[in-house]
């Protein structure tokens, strides 16, 4: 950087003219010859002429003559002739004969030109660099009183330019900010502020710096190459300095460091069009005419600029790297979009270069941090279909199975497992450690999906090819959770033993021993199953699966019911296992960690003290459960037992009380399925405890409840309208359920006591549409419903209505898979055998039929039906005789029944089997006892046994 | 007929009448071709300006549509205004400039330096909210061309005040007919990505603006005009998104950089709704711990 200041070269002219006015004139060049007043004359006029090498010798002699003279006049003279000839020295080129001039000029006195000489001087050295002595000079020119503005200028020039070349950084921007503030040429202005810059990036003060910064991108010095090096540098160093000391400030500089970089082609482009407008000035100029130094002057300054553009040039490619830089530390401060957008522009210049990949992998994460999550995924997957080779495959894979993982989104999980197959092999234990990730998450979207089967089969792979996976004991526990869901305890009693073999201090190893005897249980080895829970319990006191450990040793104690204890010899009677299942029962109480492990054993136990008659341990045990979980606990069933017990110990009166209070006190809520059971149970109660008074009561206090019950709570006033209608029998039941129906009910009020009457309204009136709606939801909503037969029912009839055959076998199938031959599923057998007599399926129409007759609590209309249906099998295989008899047993065994319609049928069918037989005779004694009987004299079908009757010559 | 002539009669007393009657103002007067006089704008009438140049005894009458310009000696100290307009003393600017144009609100329409005056009202008005206002100002100055810069500042102004004042559909179409809702890349212009993100925030898709926002951070961090404004912008929208850290921290760097500036004030304000909403949202999280 070449020095900057003004010369005032006229200024000093002019004073020498008047120092030398008197001294007159002299020619001759033998100065020894001429007196001092002429050579001092010479000097003068060549001076004048600018004839400098000319004036050295004069001025030399005059010096040599006088400067031991004492007169102050001669002093001020030799002074003068000494910063003339140091001046004349500089003119000619011999800086360092002007400089020793300068130096005893600026030790005598006086100096009227100190001003111009410390500049002269801090020039001379500027020429050989001697920057400890400009500053000297500098300093000692700014220390002199009344300085004009420019010298200010010109000493804060200096002194600035000395500091900075000596790397005292800190210390060379206040005068360098001086000069810049105090110059009206660009060139300076922009020269000044770039080495501010610096100096400030190399002193590292950030917040002087951040205020220079944006004056200097109003102005064309942001194009300084070295400028943007220097920044580019800084925030190099800022960078990796945050990145050992995970400073955040260090990170904040480096981010407005490199943010400030222009992109190289923007400053070569720049640096190209200065060369030339500064080459084609100096042209011109230099035609019109310029000094040598001035021209040689801006020569250098273009060959710096070219200089600096091949640095630039040279440099390795750097914009990606800052942009990826900047991006990084936008993200690391959690300015996660404006990171984004960064990381963005260098995926889509170039995804698959490297930067371009990396760049992808971070817009991911941002992606994911700003919840767009769409964006996110399509990127993944673009990335899947295109690079599966990527080194991040497995990475991103994984990580956005893990999001839809904790997002519940299953389909997704399992979905992504089919990009494992397209991942490149690798013996990398991370990758392997990701991969085995993949199969882990794929494994648990099945396993929430429900397919057992194929979450097995993922923690098999694991098993198999993944031993050093951190999820390799897991896995083991996990599938043998898979086996035994599927109910191959077999298997999951090997998975659970073998977990417990291996990994004696593994995270589920309670589990697993826990696992092994529910494993046992399932494979009905009963006997060592309570050992093993036993031992668990033993064991693991605290666990939090122990309640429910105490609770299936109690059930395996009380199916023994008395009998069969492991501990006594066969057949050896052992009177005390109920008492053991009921201690279970109640440490599981004591021990459950949630509500349900608590409910279970409460409500077994009851079914044992039921057993045992002891109604008041019942209340006890409920109020015992119900105080240790209040309002978690279910209250309504435990209501239930309680009132059930009362009635057995015939305080009636307070059961019914007890039940209308807990229907009250939790009918709004829907989850309280116990209320629906508590209605069925007050209906029980008031058919078989109650007189007529005190059923009139109760629905009084029904009614009264209705009325006052607030209109919001939706859910209990139609629990309380449901009760009501039960109470007051079928046909009550029946309109409401209609009502309901019919009205559109929202079925979010609904509950399975409802949802019945509902389903069978809807039967009743072939309402397709409802059946279909109400099925759906009772099964989505109340799958665990003692009533949801009525959904079953409801859509077997829908199928009927359809002509879905197939269908209606399947749904039935199902049905009786869930509720069997209850007493309530008749229907469900019957219409099966009617399917399949539909179906011409005769031999299986049959036996469905016959299958109804073998349940006792069937015994009604039902098994009349089903006896006629077996006729009608007969009968359409030409089996006459079979028919004729399966018809005459109807009309024998069921005469009563549906006000004897199946009797009547019994008989026509009778009578037109033997006509068919050739036994008109028997057939007209058929019809003949049809209308005597008094079952079936007067019912309407006995009209076409008369017209038979008339037919066949019996009348 | 005679009723006719009486109406025009009548029309053009009224049109005399209301001419521009105050005091000459000095200004130099620029035809087309540049021919110049220095003189003095005596009044307006219509489409007719009274011109004298001092060097006759009477003043001309020059159409208004055939002046290139008109250049007004106003008298104001820029420098005072700069100084106020530096401490963000916007009311007093803006009153300050009120009273002097005032003076010359007859010659708003005809081509002259009083643009440049009314571009720095048009900026503060909106700085101080006074969104009507900024829209009066810039819808007009939007329709003059002879400085596409300043054209091009005026309708970036009518944009945001429109959006400013809730007026999306407006926005939207005005955005439109400058094409402003077009390629929005990472080479856009910061004013048509920080404008359409501010649409954005009206129709609250937040992730949206700030994206726009983002590039303009990103890619225009030498610009020394838009970057406070869209780091301000940028702050807001991470609010709105409850980001919070993310705000703060485009808060400190607001400090950093833009020490004693508008946007600092604004920021600083900002610092405090961040703070308010913070406390705000863990009241909510230590009374629904499951929600948090």
């Amino acid at each position: 950087m070449s020095l900057i200041h003004r010369y005032r070269g006229n200024r000093f002219r002019m004073l020498l003219a008047v120092a030398f006015l008197a001294a007159g004139a002299a020619y001759a060049q033998d100065y020894s010859s001429l007196g001092i007043s002429d050579v001092i004359g010479n000097a003068d006029r060549m001076l004048q002429r600018g004839d400098y090498k000319g004036a050295i010798p004069a001025l030399s002699e005059v010096i040599r003559r006088a400067k031991d003279m004492t007169d102050p006049q001669m002093i001020e003279t030799v002074q003068t002739c000494r910063y003339q000839l140091a001046r004349s020295y500089y003119q000619t080129g011999d800086i360092p004969a002007g400089m020793r001039v300068l130096e005893v000029y600026l030790e005598k006195e006086p100096r009227k030109m100190e001003k111009n000489a410390l500049r002269m001087m801090a020039q001379g050295f500027f020429e050989v660099q001697e920057w400890e002595k400009i500053e000297e000079l500098a300093n000692r020119l700014l220390s002199l009183p009344d300085l004009e503005p420019e010298d200010l200028f010109n000493a804060n020039l200096l002194l600035g330019q000395s500091y900075y070349q000596q790397q005292k950084w800190a210390e060379s921007v206040k005068p360098l900010s001086y000069a810049a503030n105090n110059t009206k040429e660009e060139r300076i202005k922009s020269l000044c502020e770039i080495m501010i810059v610096r100096s400030l990036v190399e002193s590292e003060n950030w917040p002087e710096l951040f205020v220079w910064i944006p004056r200097i991108y109003r102005t064309d010095s942001k194009y300084d190459i070295s400028l943007n090096l220097t920044l580019m540098k800084a925030g190099k160093a800022r960078y990796d300095e945050a990145g050992r000391t995970d400073d955040k400030i260090d990170y904040l500089n480096a981010l407005m460091l490199y943010r400030m970089v222009l992109p190289r082609e923007e400053l070569l482009n720049f640096a190209n069009n200065r060369i030339r407008s500064l080459t084609s000035k100096l042209e011109s100029d230099m035609k019109i005419g310029i000094k040598q130094s001035v021209a040689d002057e801006r020569k250098a300054d273009i060959e710096k600029i070219k200089e600096s553009m091949k640095t630039l040039d040279d440099l390795p490619p750097y914009e990606e790297e800052v942009t990826f830089r900047i991006g990084q530390i936008y993200k690391d401060v959690k300015r996660y979009w404006e990171g984004y957008v960064l990381f963005d522009k260098l995926y889509r210049q170039d995804r698959l270069s490297d930067i371009g990949e990396a760049a992808m992998l971070q817009s991911v994460l941002i992606l994911y941090e700003v919840n767009e999550i769409d964006r996110a995924e399509e990127r993944i997957l673009v990335y899947l279909e295109e690079q599966p080779q990527g080194q991040y495959a497995r990475t991103l894979l994984s990580m956005m199975q893990r999001d839809n993982l904790i997002k519940q989104n299953f389909d997704k999980v399992v979905d992504l497992l089919k990009y494992i197959d397209t991942l490149p092999a690798t013996t990398d234990q991370d990758e392997l450690s990701l991969q085995a990730d993949l199969h882990y998450m794929g494994a648990f979207g099945y396993f929430q999906k429900k397919e057992f089967k194929l979450a097995g089969d993922q923690f098999s792979i694991i098993l198999e090819k993944y031993p050093n996976s951190t999820h390799f004991s897991d896995s083991r526990y996990f599938r043998g959770m898979t086996f035994m869901l599927q109910g191959d305890y077999a298997n999951a009693l090997t998975d659970f033993v073998t977990y417990q073999d291996k990994f004696g201090s593994g995270e589920h190893y309670a589990a697993s021993m826990f696992r092994e005897a529910v494993s046992l249980f399932g494979l009905e080895r009963v006997v060592e199953s309570e050992k093993t829970f036993t031992k668990f319990i033993d064991t693991f006191p605290e666990d939090p699966l122990v309640s429910e450990a105490h609770s299936m040793r109690g059930d395996i104690e009380a199916a023994k019911d008395g009998q069969d204890n492991p501990e006594t010899p066969e057949d050896e009677y052992d009177p005390h296992t109920l008492d053991r299942a009921l201690a279970d029962y109640r440490m599981a109480i004591d021990k459950a960690t949630t509500a349900l492990q608590a409910s279970y054993p409460a409500f077994q136990a009851a079914k044992v003290f039921k057993l045992e008659f002891k109604w008041q341990e019942i209340i006890d045990l409920m109020n015992y459960y119900m105080d240790r979980w209040e309002e978690m606990a279910d209250v309504a069933e435990a209501v239930y037992w309680i009132g059930q017990s009362q009635i057995e110990l015939d305080q009636v009166g307070e059961a019914v009380i007890a039940y209308v209070d807990a229907i009250e006190r939790f009918g709004n809520d829907p989850e309280q399925q116990g209320v629906d059971k508590i209605i069925y149970e007050l209906l029980n109660v008031a058919n078989h405890h109650l007189e007529e008074e005190a059923r009139d009561d109760l629905l009084s206090t029904l009614e009264r409840k209705l009325t006052n019950v607030d209109e919001r709570m939706e859910v209990l006033k139609l629990r309380l309208q449901v009760a009501q209608a039960l109470l007051l029998g079928d046909e009550a039941s029946s309109t409401l359920g209609a009502e309901l129906n019919a009205a559109g009910t929202d079925l979010a009020i609904t509950t399975p006591v409802a949802l019945a009457l509902m389903c069978d309204a809807a039967v009743d009136s072939a309402n397709v549409e409802e059946m279909r709606r109400l099925y759906d939801y009772f099964l989505a909503t109340y799958e665990e419903s003692d009533l949801l037969w009525h959904a079953y029912r409801a859509k077997t009839h829908e199928l009927l209505i359809a002509g879905d055959l197939q269908g209606v076998l399947a749904i039935i199938d199902e049905a009786q898979g869930l509720f069997g031959a209850e007493s309530y599923m008749g229907w469900a057998q019957l219409i099966k055998a009617d399917t399949l007599f539909k179906r011409k399926e005769y031999e299986l129409a049959e036996e469905a039929y016959n299958m109804v007759l073998g349940v006792a609590e069937w015994r009604g209309p039902i098994f009349a039906e089903a006896m006629y249906g077996m006729g009608q099998c007969r009968l359409a295989q030409a089996d006459l005789k079979a028919a004729h008899s399966f018809f005459q047993r109807t009309y024998l065994l069921f005469k009563s029944y549906a006000n004897g319609d199946w009797a009547a049928k019994g008989y026509l069918s009778a009578a037109t089997t033997l006509v068919e037989l050739g036994r008109n005779e028997d057939a007209v004694k058929t019809l003949n006892a049809m209308l005597e009987d008094q079952y079936t004299s007067s019912n309407p079908l006995a009209q076409e046994g008369r017209e038979l009757l008339k037919k066949y010559g019996g009348l | 007929m005679y009723k006719m002539i009486c109406m025009l009669l009548m029309s053009g007393m009224l049109a005399g009448f209301q001419s521009a009657q105050a005091a000459p103002l000095k200004a130099k007067l620029v035809m087309p071709g540049d021919k110049s006089w220095d003189g003095m704008v005596i009044a307006r009438d219509g489409d007719w300006l009274e011109f004298s140049t001092g060097q006759s005894a009477r003043s001309i009458r020059i159409g208004v549509s055939t002046i290139k310009e008109l250049i007004f000696d106003v008298k104001i100290d820029k420098e005072k205004l700069n100084e106020m307009n530096r401490n963000r003393e916007y009311e007093r600017v803006i009153s300050a400039l009120d009273r002097t144009l005032e003076t010359y609100a007859d010659y708003f329409d005809i081509p002259s330096n009083l643009v440049e005056y009314n571009v720095l009202l048009m900026e503060l008005y909106f700085k101080v909210g006074n969104y009507e206002k900024s829209l009066e100002i810039s819808s007009k100055i939007a329709g003059d061309d002879r400085d596409p810069a300043l054209q091009e500042k005026s309708r970036v102004f009518q944009a945001l005040a429109l959006i400013e004042s809730g007026r999306a559909a407006e926005a939207e179409s005005l955005l439109s007919e400058y094409g402003w809702d077009e390629n929005l890349g990472d080479d856009a212009p910061p004013e048509k990505l920080f404008i359409t993100a501010k649409l954005m925030v009206l129709k609250k898709q937040y992730n949206a603006a700030m994206e726009l926002v983002a590039k303009i951070i990103a890619f225009n961090s030498q610009d020394p005009d838009w970057m406070r404004p869209a780091e301000l912008f940028c702050a807001e929208v991470y609010t709105e998104l409850g980001m919070y850290d993310s705000a703060e921290e485009v808060i400190r760097q607001i400090a950093m950089l833009y020490k004693n500036t508008n946007e600092d004030d604004q920021a600083k304000k900002l610092q405090l709704k961040v703070e308010k909403l913070r406390a705000e949202q863990k009241l909510k999280e230590s009374l629904n711990p499951e929600e948090a």
